[in-house]
């Protein structure tokens, strides 16, 4: 495995919208609910005191219902929204300390990011909206719109160049929306919950392509969403908000086992558990005693749901095998059993 | 064409109806018993019961003279011209004749042509055709060199409000507090009769094109500022994100983002721009500045209807094919493929330069064909079967007649003599307070004060009187006619046409059919009037009633109530605002007709202000009739729109 390399470092991130913010802050810090800070101040608090980090390749997915400071908290990070305090850095560049011209050029070369509702430009061609970012670089025009075309090809979306937006469907129009964001080829790339306006067989498409893309791309994602299923789905890591603040973070893994409290149990109940959690993250490590031959064999990257069947049939543990086949661990019928009652209860 | 915004929610009217009737109305009736005596006690123990007392005329003219006449003698010495006003003067000037050798050069086949394929490409084929047509027409009335003359004046009128209005609407969208600044001087602008406007730069400049040009360009130029800042305004916050999120700087993010998405809101201010710049071109013929509007202005003093009808259809056809053609371009959807055209228009620009070289610039001299023999015939024809129909004392004269000896004439007695003025001012203060309080009961009271002193009293109550008669029949006419609109899709969808055609033809242009009917006098400019305001009348009605919300109405329906009822009693009363709009609007647009009238016998202050025009002994009256006049508008509008605001309902409790 190779070293990883911090690409986002979030820390002591606040937001708090209002005339008084410091007072506010320091109610926050106090403890004081959001409610309360309010009725008190007038002022409210959209991000609490936020930290994380995200390494090169990562999907960081955040998830939280809606008005829990998901957008808040994006918008901080690419300053679209000033943070009333706290850094945050992309790239080993500090972006909060950053003037308006070091910030320019954070944004046209490192930073990119897909809107929710696609924040097309309706008066431009979807071949002009996509070249937007290199234009506004001082990209020439010939080459500009030749990388735009490379990149609404990647995305599946050949022959529609000449198309205003208004003329796709919302799902094409987020392919736009995706390859405009990858035009400027940036590190880091935002989300805001992209695929929540779009029809559900949709949306099941868009997230497979997203994966597929990242698989070859392999950048830095922040994604936001307000779908428990998508965040499982589509995160390497998770990070649960509530009120502006992370209440939990963590794999799907350790958020579905091991949920902070009440308030995240309310999700990874109704989730699919065994679909979503893997072979290699309930196995236990291989004793002194080796497997013996007859038991049956599984991969690491095996979903639980794979395993059931075969724990039924024998009373025996399962080999946890990885890609070489070798046996890393055993993954033993009652742990199973006990995730997956837990989470049905 | 004041476009006044019409803010103010739906469920409009009832509660501010309640407000006024409870608190109001009694009060409201005190307060004139009691202007009434005192005034009435008042004028007995003033000098001049009745009319304004004449001594007081602070004579403002006489300044104004002395300052015309200091002007021609100083306009070659003195630097304010030297430096300021002569430079401004010859690049005006020389843009005009530059752009009308253009014109000229270019073959006279290229104007049907170029009509045609762009009113064919903005609009329909049907429109191109007619187009095309029209543009013939105008060079068969033998009207070709007037009408280039007129464009070319528009151009650089139009050019100037947009290369000046633009910026500023960019500047009133970046600064609020430049904002803040020029929204009442917009508003105050638009409120002033475009006549008015001539009169200050014939001071400047004296007669000629160059006034002409600047006073178009400050009638014209409100619209494009208020429609560029409102549609800068308007750009959703997300599309700015969006670009901003790329590293666009604020010039990229307004070139590339907000100027783009503001183009809908942009190309419709430049649509009234041009609309507004086409009626001031025509009437600026009266300081001189040619063209169609000079054929038309010449041949009505010297009552040649059929020349002045001949030149009135080649405005009128101008302006049609102006406002059709920048309408298609505003409201023209990007993505609409119309790349078809491109051969079209190279072939037709390549047409222009070549037969501008073969030199095919006149319009073809046997071609002519014109049509004035005929109205005049027809005038003479109704001279005698129309204006008196064998004398028997019906007929259109008659009826002038009688409606000036029975309505026009005792209601100026009234307003100017009979009742006194200090009641008549005591009538305005006690209407200013009830509509909204004591600062516009004052202004009121010292603006009519101020048209006393300025020795305008008489006029100013004439011309009030007319714009009485001509804003009740015109409400007559067009509430009742809005009513049916909102009511019947179909009857909306027929008059709507008309309206619009009505709407299209320049306030000077109206006079002309008029006159053919009714002769000169006070009449026609009232029916000229009430016909250039009808559309607003009608339109605003429409909109007002078409706005009360359907649930309402179902609810008046489901206590049974009839037609008439629901309309008396839930309709009307939610609709009260926009009703009051109309009025606003029907006030202003009789007014600057009723000035515009003073050419064909409509007297008034507009007869003050003609003939300050022409007779460069009377600048000085003619600039005090323009005062009055902008004070009278300015009375008008304010209380109007106080009232409008009045019957909004209050706010909603939050
Ligand atoms: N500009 C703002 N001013 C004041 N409050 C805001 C602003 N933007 C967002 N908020 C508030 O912050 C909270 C979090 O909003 P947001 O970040 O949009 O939530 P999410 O994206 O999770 O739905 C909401 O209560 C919202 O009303
Ligand atoms: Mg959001």
């Amino acid at each position: 495995m190779t070293e990883a390399v911090r690409t986002v470092g979030v820390s002591g991130l606040w937001k708090v919208f209002g005339r008084k913010p410091s007072e506010a802050l320091a109610m926050a810090r106090e403890g004081v609910a959001r409610q309360e800070i309010q009725d008190e101040t007038g002022c409210l608090v959209g991000v609490r005191d936020v930290t994380f980090e995200v390494n090169q390749g990562e999907t960081f997915v955040v998830m939280g219902l809606s008005g829990s400071g998901k957008s808040t908290l994006v918008r901080c990070m690419s300053r679209l929204v000033e943070p009333t305090e706290g850094t945050v850095e992309i790239c080993g560049a500090d972006l909060t300390a950053a003037d308006a011209a070091e910030l320019r050029e954070l944004r046209r070369h490192k930073i990119a990011m897909v809107f929710q509702h696609f924040a097309l430009f309706p008066h431009r061609r979807v071949v002009d909206n996509v070249a937007y970012g290199l234009e506004v670089q001082g990209v020439e025009r010939n080459e500009r719109q030749e990388r735009a075309r490379e990149l609404l090809s990647t995305v599946g979306l050949d022959g529609w160049s000449d198309h205003y937006p208004q003329q796709l469907s919302g799902g094409m129009q987020q392919r736009v929306g995706l390859a405009r964001a990858l035009a400027v080829d940036p590190e880091v790339l935002f989300f805001d919950e992209p695929f929540s306006a779009l029809d559900p067989l949709i949306r099941r498409d868009m997230q497979d392509e997203f994966l597929s893309l990242q698989e070859r791309l392999q950048r830095t994602l922040i994604f936001i969403t307000h779908d428990f299923d998508e965040a499982l789905k589509l995160a390497d890591r998770i990070a649960i908000m509530r009120d502006g603040a992370f209440v939990q973070q963590g794999t799907a893994a350790e958020i579905l086992t091991e949920p902070a409290n009440d308030y995240v149990r309310a999700f990874t109940q109704d989730a699919p558990i065994a679909k979503v959690l893997l072979a290699c993250a309930l196995m236990r490590p291989l004793a002194a005693t080796a497997p013996e031959g007859s038991w049956g064999r599984i991969s690491t990257l095996a979903p639980l749901e794979e395993a059931l069947p075969l724990l039924l049939a024998s009373p025996n543990p399962l080999v946890v095998c990885d890609g070489e086949g070798e046996p890393v661990g055993l993954l033993h019928g009652e742990d199973v059993a006990e995730v997956v009652a837990g989470n049905s209860r | 064409m004041t476009a006044i915004e019409v803010p103010g929610g739906p469920a409009a009217g009832l509660g501010g109806r309640l407000r006024l009737r409870d608190s109001g109305i009694r009060r409201l009736f005190g307060a004139l018993v009691l202007v009434f005596v005192g005034g009435y006690v008042a004028s007995w123990l003033l000098p001049g019961f009745g009319v304004f007392p004449e001594s007081w005329d602070v004579g403002f003219a006489e300044p104004i003279d002395r300052a015309r006449r200091w002007l021609i003698n100083n306009q070659t010495t003195h630097g304010l011209y030297t430096v300021f006003l002569n430079p401004i003067s010859d690049a005006i000037d020389a843009a005009i004749r530059w752009i009308e050798s253009a014109l000229a050069w270019l073959p006279w086949y290229v104007y049907p042509a170029f009509t045609g394929v762009g009113l064919w490409w903005a609009r329909s084929r049907m429109a191109g055709v007619l187009g095309f047509l029209g543009v013939w027409a105008i060079g068969v009335l033998e009207l070709w060199e007037e009408g280039l003359s007129t464009l070319a004046l528009m151009g650089v009128a139009v050019i100037i409000s947009l290369a000046i209005g633009i910026p500023l609407g960019i500047a009133a969208w970046r600064s609020d507090r430049f904002a803040k600044l020029l929204r009442p001087t917009l508003d105050a602008m638009q409120t002033m009769p475009g006549f008015v406007y001539l009169i200050p730069f014939v001071l400047l400049f004296g007669i000629g094109r160059v006034p002409s040009v600047i006073s178009v360009f400050i009638f014209a130029v409100p619209p494009v500022v208020r429609l560029t800042e409102v549609g800068l305004r308007n750009v959703a916050p997300s599309m700015v994100e969006a670009s901003e999120m790329f590293g666009a700087t604020d010039r990229q993010t307004l070139r590339l983002v907000r100027l783009p998405q503001a183009r809908p809101a942009i190309l419709a201010g430049v649509n009234q721009t041009i609309m507004l710049a086409m009626s001031m071109v025509v009437i600026a013929a009266f300081i001189g500045a040619g063209g169609l509007g000079q054929v038309v202005l010449r041949s009505l003093s010297s009552l040649d209807v059929g020349r002045a009808t001949e030149a009135g259809v080649s405005i009128v056809i101008m302006a049609i094919i102006l406002d059709r053609f920048s309408q298609g371009i505003a409201t023209a959807s990007p993505g609409r493929d119309a790349r078809w055209i491109r051969p079209i228009f190279g072939g037709t620009v390549a047409a222009a330069v070549v037969g501008g070289l073969l030199n095919h610039s006149a319009f073809p001299e046997g071609l002519n064909w014109q049509f004035a023999s005929y109205i005049d015939d027809a005038v003479g024809w109704m001279q005698i079967h129309l204006y008196d129909i064998a004398d028997s004392g019906i007929g259109t004269g008659p009826f002038s007649d009688f409606v000036t000896l029975n309505l026009v004439s005792p209601l100026r007695e009234l307003f100017s003599s009979s009742i006194p003025w200090p009641v008549m001012i005591g009538i305005g203060v006690v209407l200013g307070l009830a509509a909204r309080g004591i600062r516009l009961g004052l202004g009121i009271g010292a603006a009519l004060t101020l048209i006393g002193l300025l020795g305008t009293w008489e006029n100013a109550m004439d011309t009030l009187a007319q714009v009485v008669v001509a804003v009740v029949v015109t409400l007559i006419i067009g509430i009742p006619l809005g009513i049916m609109a909102a009511q019947r899709d179909r009857f909306q969808t027929a008059l709507n046409p008309f309206l619009d055609f009505l709407q299209t033809i320049p306030s000077f242009v109206l006079l002309v059919p008029v006159i053919m009917l009714f002769h000169v006098g006070r009449i026609p400019g009232i029916i000229a009037s009430i016909l250039y305001a009808l559309p607003a009348a009608v339109h605003y009605t429409d909109l007002g009633l078409r706005r009360v919300p359907h649930e309402i109405g179902e609810a008046a329906d489901s206590f049974g109530s009839t037609r008439l009822q629901r309309l008396r009693k839930v309709d009307l009363p939610l609709a009260a605002p926009e009703l009051m709009v109309a009025i606003n609007q029907t006030i202003m647009l009789v007014l600057s007709m009723v000035v515009i009238a003073g050419l064909v016998g409509g007297g008034g202050l507009g007869f003050e202000a003609v003939k300050g025009l022409r007779r460069s002994d009377s600048v000085g009256s003619g600039f005090e009739a323009g005062i009055a006049i902008v004070l009278l508008a300015g009375i008008l509008d304010r209380l109007t729109r106080a009232v409008a605001d009045r019957l909004r309902p209050p706010p909603a409790v939050a």
